[in-house]
């Protein structure tokens, strides 16, 4: 063992000191804030003030959907993550309703295909009657909107139509001879929170009752962690890939088998990636500590839920890593290994794809078995473990145990492969071929 | 007692059979030279004793103890197919391999070692700036530091210049008067002949030659004449009792049938030509290769 922590640290440093250990651990942070800053790098982009006009049919209705409109437009702005508060105004008009409705439909859509308009909303006089079966048995809704903007999530959606009903029914209710001052307090808002769950202080015996959910611990903290899992089992593990195709390719095995056994040469690269994954995990939950503390938000940090991110950490890079090895000894070149990246990233991509439903519902079916099996334990019960609520206290264990057994059958598989693989000549073999090795005396 | 004892030891790759029945005993404090045509099993045979490799049957024994039984330090082996991490600094590499083969602090003797193969200004620099020979003398270095007690050498000398090459063969004689058993493959048989002890061939996986040099020659007995001659080796055909002319170009050497009269071949030369040289000798340790490893008369090409 002593031999396979003499490679590991030969190996580790060579990492850790190469220009593309260096590159990645910058490119990474880069990466992660290039997504958020996007945000109000695309609004800024579209800092030109939107011109809504409002087409009312109905004669009454336009003031009032106008004020709602501006209203929450202003508040759905202001829940736009990480604006900085230069997004677009606002600007709202009145249109007249014409005689050739067809002409003032094309010439609205040319103002917006133009630039001129962001978007023309039409209220049709059944708007102040709902219930009312509309004129010619129409299927059109009563209050439309057109527009250019939008993309595979339509913005306008999330604030327009609360905000058009709401103005609607203060119409209908003063055309009922209700007093206005009093339509504010019927109608009023009221604010509805998402609180996270009220626990007991296992010293103390306390209970403390659940506080509200912030948006950024929910979201944006798992997101974190588990895209820093991931990256950081990838960057750890696949360079090996590589590296030890290179070293076979040198003749550098060969010197060293005298002095070590082929488990001891694999388990120093093993090893050494661990470590270069450790040092590079530790810089970053350092970096980030230390920026949120920068923030005022220290107090979002899940400092609970790091210890068992370098578990995770330690699971995921020796799976890959054992994984990486094998293949890489097996490779006629480094080019071949690149073939076999696919192979690598595989386990840690899959649960990747599929973190949207995964996030909204993490303890669901899905996500809890899916959690259990042991290639994606790391990153699905990190993820899990990271939302509001949690997961039993049982379920990280189990993970856990689980994900140890496959480590050691990877270790296993990975060192009969390598045993062969460093001193095979020749071709690439195919996965079908390793899969003999690894189960041939 | 032997530094290595192979009995009755096989080993297959798939359906080649690289190795087959082979017994070998290598005394302490000798050079023992490998020899035989390339893929014959020689390399095989030195990585089932360094345990790089395990045989399918038979058993390779080290200083006593089963090859499998860790000898941490006690054997140095440098392999043909042979590399070296091209981004570490020579003197830095050079006491990995050191502490890897258990030596704590194996600076002063990498120093030493680098100075006496003319690397000493070299120590700093990294792998990938040396030549060729360079690369080759720091390997060797990353073999004998430690000091083994088995130094096992697969073609030391491919690639070598002659001062390079002297260089190596003088610190091998060293270390075997020190105690050190060295076992080395070669195709060089001038070089089998004039460092090693005893000489081993093998030849399709079986042992074919095992002795020294002179018990090996003996057994072949006097059948050689070198000749030089006026007008070389044209002047020597359809001699009688001769087998075979072998030109060297500046010397011819026959190879006498069973029962033939050095002297009335040489009546019969005196006869045809002018001649400068006449001896009997024994055969080389290069003609017995060819006579074991050379096309046979069935495989021989057919002009």
């Amino acid at each position: 063992m002593i031999r396979a922590l003499l490679l590991a640290k030969r190996d580790y440093l060579q990492m850790v000191q190469s220009k593309a250990y260096l590159f990645a651990l910058i490119l990474f942070p880069l990466l992660f804030a290039g997504g958020f800053l996007a945000i109000p790098l695309a609004n800024r982009g579209n800092s030109k003030d939107l011109r809504m006009a409002v087409l009312d049919r109905t004669g009454v209705s336009a003031a009032a959907v106008m004020e709602a409109s501006g209203r929450a437009y202003k508040r759905a702005v202001a829940n736009v993550p990480f604006s900085s508060g230069s997004a677009p105004r606002l600007m709202l008009e009145e249109v007249k309703p014409e005689a050739d409705s067809a002409a003032q439909y094309l010439a609205l859509s040319d103002r917006i295909r133009s630039g001129e308009l962001f978007l023309v909303l039409e209220i049709s006089p059944q708007a102040l009657d709902p219930g009312k079966a509309p004129a010619g048995g129409s299927k059109q809704a009563p209050v439309r909107y057109y527009t250019n903007s939008g993309g595979l999530v339509d913005q306008v959606a999330l604030w327009l139509p609360g905000a058009v009903n709401d103005a609607l029914r203060r119409v209908r209710l003063a055309q009922l001879g209700v007093d206005p001052a009093r339509v504010g307090s019927v109608l009023g808002e009221v604010r509805v929170e998402s609180m996270n769950l009220a626990t007991r202080d296992p010293i103390t015996g306390k209970i403390g009752v659940g506080s509200k959910k912030n948006a950024v611990q929910a979201g944006v903290v798992p997101f974190f962690l588990v895209f820093l899992l991931m990256m950081i089992s990838i960057f750890g593990s696949a360079p090996n890939l590589g590296v030890i195709a290179e070293d076979k390719m040198q003749r550098v095995f060969e010197m060293l088998l005298s002095s070590a056994s082929p488990f001891e040469l694999m388990m120093g690269k093993v090893l050494a990636s661990l470590g270069a994954s450790l040092t590079s995990s530790a810089i970053y939950i350092l970096a980030g500590l230390a920026a949120l503390a920068g923030m005022a938000m220290f107090g979002i940090a899940p400092l609970h839920l790091l210890p068992w991110f370098f578990v995770y950490v330690i699971a995921s890079v020796l799976m890959l890593s054992g994984l990486s090895v094998a293949l890489g000894s097996a490779c006629a070149t480094p080019q071949d290994a690149q073939h076999f990246a696919f192979v690598l990233i595989l386990p840690v991509m899959i649960p990747i794809f599929l973190l949207t439903p995964l996030m909204q519902q993490p303890n669901g079916a899905l996500a809890t078995g899916l959690s259990f099996f042991p290639p994606f334990t790391p990153v699905l019960m990190l993820l899990r473990q990271s939302m509001p609520g949690g997961v039993p206290a049982w379920q990280p264990w189990v993970g856990l145990g689980g994900v140890c057994v496959w480590a050691a059958a990877m270790i296993w598989f990975a060192s009969r492969i390598f045993r062969i693989g460093i001193l095979s000549q020749g071709k690439t073999p195919q996965l079908g071929e390793l899969a003999r090795w690894a189960f041939r005396h | 007692m032997f530094a290595v004892e192979i009995d009755q030891v096989t080993k297959s790759f798939d359906t080649v059979t690289a190795v087959d029945a082979l017994s070998l005993a290598v005394p302490k404090a000798s050079i023992y030279g490998f020899i035989g045509p390339n893929g014959s099993g020689k390399s095989t045979t030195m990585r089932m004793i360094v345990n790089i490799l395990e045989p399918d049957s038979g058993s390779v024994r080290v200083f006593g103890e089963d090859a499998r039984a860790k000898r941490q330090g006690q054997i140095g082996y440098l392999p043909e197919e042979r590399g070296l991490y091209r981004k570490m600094r020579v003197g830095a590499l050079l006491e990995f391999h050191a502490q890897l083969r258990g030596a704590r602090k194996a600076g002063p003797a990498v120093a030493a070692w680098l100075k006496r193969l003319g690397l000493a200004n070299r120590a700093n620099d990294k792998v990938e700036t040396l030549s060729k020979g360079m690369s080759q003398k720091v390997q060797f270095i990353a073999t004998v530091i430690p000091e083994p007690k088995l130094l096992i050498l697969d073609e030391p000398f491919s690639g070598l210049d002659p001062v390079s090459a002297d260089s190596i063969r003088g610190a091998i004689l060293e270390l075997r008067s020190r105690g050190c058993t060295i076992i080395l493959s070669t195709h060089d048989m001038g070089v089998a002949e004039s460092l090693c002890d005893s000489i081993f061939m093998i030849f399709r996986g079986k042992k074919v030659l095992d002795g020294s040099i002179g018990s090996i020659q003996a057994k072949y007995g006097s059948d050689t004449i070198r000749v030089e001659v006026e007008g070389g080796a044209a002047q020597l055909g359809e001699l009688p009792g001769i087998e075979q002319v072998k030109d060297w170009g500046q010397y011819q050497e026959l190879r006498m049938s069973a029962g033939c009269d050095p002297q009335k071949v040489l009546e019969c030369m005196l006869a045809r030509a002018r001649i400068l040289s006449f001896s009997v000798v024994k055969p080389s340790l290069h003609d017995i290769f060819i006579r074991i490893a050379g096309p046979q008369p069935e495989e021989a090409p057919v002009d």
